[in-house]
């Protein structure tokens, strides 16, 4: 136990005193922590809905030179365009009344025009662009304004209110929503978010681990420390270390960030609440299985670190866990959408795969006392015991050099020691 | 302390690389362990040291099953290793601390290696930044730093120039006289020669030769002589010799500055004395052959 916390002491006090690893953690922070300040100095009221800077001429804002404006084109063959309409639905647009499509299709082509539109009949327009863009704003509110246009055209013709009919197409309606157990929609992009950062922590931390244990192999290192304590204090002690290494970097990040948005949470107008507004059981869940998974990947990436002799090869040897890591990282966001489906139950029982699974069960779904706790209890043995076989394999393959030893060859290795 | 190795068999894969491997060594005295390349001193290393295991054979420390955690080891392997980036004084203390010693006695064990190696301003350097020979100090202040009962050296002179040799020579004749039980691996015969009052001769996993030194070379001297001439060169003394001594000797080998003779049954250094009077040789250099290590070696393992 003395020596486990030596090592462990003396790997913290490596990750701490790295220049880079502290840097980098107070960065992140910070320019997280800042971002979410954000609003109260720059209008992001386009996308927050709230308006906190006030200082905003209205007129200065109008005063938009006509020749900046982008224009549009319109050839209305079926005469039944308003332009009061059309240029409420287009207030930073200039529309372009044109007589003849060909010379419509030119001004688009030339980028003369942003867009042209050829109203043939009251249910019938052909829509010119040059570049259709993603969020194509201009085709979406352009079709709007047609349905305005047509549904006046209706009324007028049947002799019927347009007003009223509008009020009755825009009905207001009170909705008293009662979620009696989770909100999917509400918790779905967290959960994503916590995937993501659980895979690149294992990733991150794994890779960090296997170097280390692969550059004591070429510095020989290890020669003097495999004959100065057990493999099993060596590596439960970079693992450890790591992973509180690990969880204070992204502790701190995240931290920093949820603190930040709970302090600005007002001038977004919540609009990060789908993010960043996390009930406190859903990160205490996130903890135990993030960290159960971290630290199964973590005695992973040891052993094949001790398989290495050189870090250029530690690619060949962490291969396999890579994939793996890989394929449940995939499966895990394609499940999202369907927590309580028979493929997530059953991932969230393994081991390789329950720090996602599970926890996303916890936040979206329907999932009982019991299978939280042995859901959890298999990853816990499971840790414990990739933690003795990595040591097994570690102490097996650290005075080996040359070639990288092949997982399975370091398994027949361990049973031969065994016997 | 007596630490007796007896008929350690290892073997890796299907290979057998330890064909029963034994030796002893006591306190207060050194044992050159010496091998070619791959003959399996290494090894041998290894599993007293607990990092592999025998397939079969024991190793007892005063008549008890030895067991490498109780007792304090210092360790110097022949692949130099220690942590590049890591400032000297910091990997020092980890080391004794890793091996029993309390912080502060550690500090003050590595302070005081780093004082009587001459290298005490390189503490709050990085290693990388020292020069080979001095890394090899901090290796040797390394393995020393716990104040270890057992002390296992191997090729603990490669790299170092005649002054840190002279003072590293110091330091291991210290530890010796302190009482120390030390195992000396080495190709470097001069060194074992100096240190080791015995020593065991690993040839393909095997030990072809172990004992006290002086008597083994004793024993390889016996019933030799050396003779030069003033007179003849060593070629055509060695054919006057075939000549005019064959009744009494065999001219076995020839160094560079003399012959080597072996006595046939029976005869004396007398009677080859006698004998030679009666001859034209001047003669330079007479009297009995006292083998080198290196000769020994060789005679051993090299053919």
């Amino acid at each position: 136990m003395r020596q486990f916390l030596l090592v462990l002491e003396s790997e913290l006090k490596e990750y701490f005193s790295t220049k880079g690893f502290m840097i980098w953690t107070i960065i992140i922070a910070v320019l997280g922590a800042g971002l979410l300040c954000l609003p109260r100095f720059i209008d992001l009221s386009g996308f927050t809905g709230v308006q906190v800077v006030a200082h905003h001429d209205e007129q200065e804002a109008h005063k938009k030179d006509k020749e900046e404006r982008e224009r549009l084109y319109l050839l209305d063959e079926a005469h039944i365009t308003d332009m009061e309409v059309l240029e409420a639905y287009f207030p930073e647009n200039e529309w372009v009344i044109i007589a003849d499509e060909k010379a419509l299709r030119q001004a688009v082509e030339s980028q003369e025009a942003e867009a042209g539109f050829v109203i043939k009949a009251p249910d019938t327009y052909t829509y010119y662009v040059y570049n259709k863009k993603m969020n194509d704003e201009i085709g979406e509110n352009f079709e709007d304004a047609m349905k305005v246009f047509y549904r006046r055209d209706y009324c007028q013709d049947h002799e019927l209110s347009y007003e009223v009919m509008e009020q009755v197409y825009e009905a207001e309606l009170t909705v008293d929503e009662q979620i009696l157990n989770k909100d999917t929609r509400a918790n779905y992009f967290y959960c994503y978010i916590f995937v993501i950062l659980v895979y690149m922590m294992i990733i991150m931390y794994g890779q960090m681990i296997a170097v280390s244990i692969t550059s004591e192999k070429s510095n020989r290192a290890i020669e003097v420390l495999v004959t100065s304590t057990t493999p099993n204090s060596l590596l439960f002690g970079k693992v450890i270390a790591g992973a509180i290494g690990g969880l204070l970097q992204f502790g701190l990040v995240i931290g920093a960030i949820l603190m930040s948005y709970r302090l600005n949470r007002g001038v977004w107008g919540s609009s990060l609440d789908v993010f960043l507004q996390i009930p406190p059981e859903v990160l205490l869940v996130f903890a135990f299985f993030g960290l159960g998974g971290y630290l199964f990947y973590a005695f992973l990436y040891g052993a094949v670190g001790a398989l290495s002799s050189k870090t250029e090869d530690i690619s060949k040897t962490s291969g396999g866990v890579m994939m793996l890591i890989t394929i449940v990282y995939i499966f895990s966001l394609t499940q999202l959408e369907q927590v309580d489906g028979m493929i997530i139950k059953i991932l969230s029982f393994l081991p390789v795969s329950s720090y996602s699974t599970m926890f996303a069960r916890i936040a979206m779904g329907t999932v009982s006392t019991w299978e939280i706790i042995v859901s959890f209890v298999i990853l816990l043995v499971s840790i414990i015991g990739t933690g003795f076989i990595g040591a097994k394999i570690y102490r097996m393959g650290t005075l080996r050099y040359g070639n990288p030893i092949k997982f399975t060859t370091a398994i027949k290795g361990i049973r031969k020691m065994e016997d | 302390m007596k630490l007796e190795i007896k008929g350690l068999y290892k073997s890796f894969e299907e290979k057998e690389v330890l064909h029963g491997v034994s030796f002893e060594v006591e306190s207060g005295k050194a044992l050159g362990l010496l091998g070619r390349n791959g003959a399996g001193k290494t090894t041998t290393i290894r599993i007293l040291m607990d990092v592999f295991r025998a397939n079969k054979g024991e190793i007892c420390l005063d008549g008890k099953p030895f067991k490498s955690e109780k007792v304090k080891i210092g360790y110097l392997p022949e692949e130099r290793g220690l942590y590049p980036k890591k400032k000297v004084l910091d990997q020092m203390i980890f080391f004794a601390r890793l091996r029993g010693m309390k912080k502060k006695e550690a500090e003050e064990s590595a302070h005081k290696w780093l004082r009587r190696l001459q290298i005490e301003e390189y503490a709050p350097k990085k290693l990388e930044t020292l020069s080979k020979g001095n890394q090899q100090k901090v290796q040797l202040a390394t393995t020393l730093v716990c104040n270890p009962d057992i002390i296992i050296l191997d090729e603990p002179f490669s790299g170092l120039d005649p002054v840190n040799a002279q003072i590293l020579k110091d330091v291991v004749n210290e530890q010796i006289e302190d009482n120390k039980l030390v195992i000396f691996s080495s190709h470097q015969m001069s060194y074992v020669e100096e240190f080791c009052e015995d020593i065991a001769i690993i040839n393909q996993g095997k030990v072809v030769l172990s004992g006290n030194l002086k008597e083994i070379k004793k024993q390889y001297g016996e019933n030799r002589l050396i003779i030069s001439a003033e007179n003849y060169s060593l070629e055509h003394l060695n054919k006057k010799l075939e000549q005019e001594l064959q009744t009494l000797i065999q001219v076995e080998e020839q160094k560079k500055d003399f012959l080597i003779l072996k006595l046939h049954q029976d005869c004396t250094k007398k009677q080859v004395f006698e004998a030679l009077g009666k001859t034209d040789i001047d003669v330079d250099v007479f009297g009995r052959y006292e083998p080198s290590l290196n000769d020994i070696f060789i005679a051993k393992v090299g053919e």
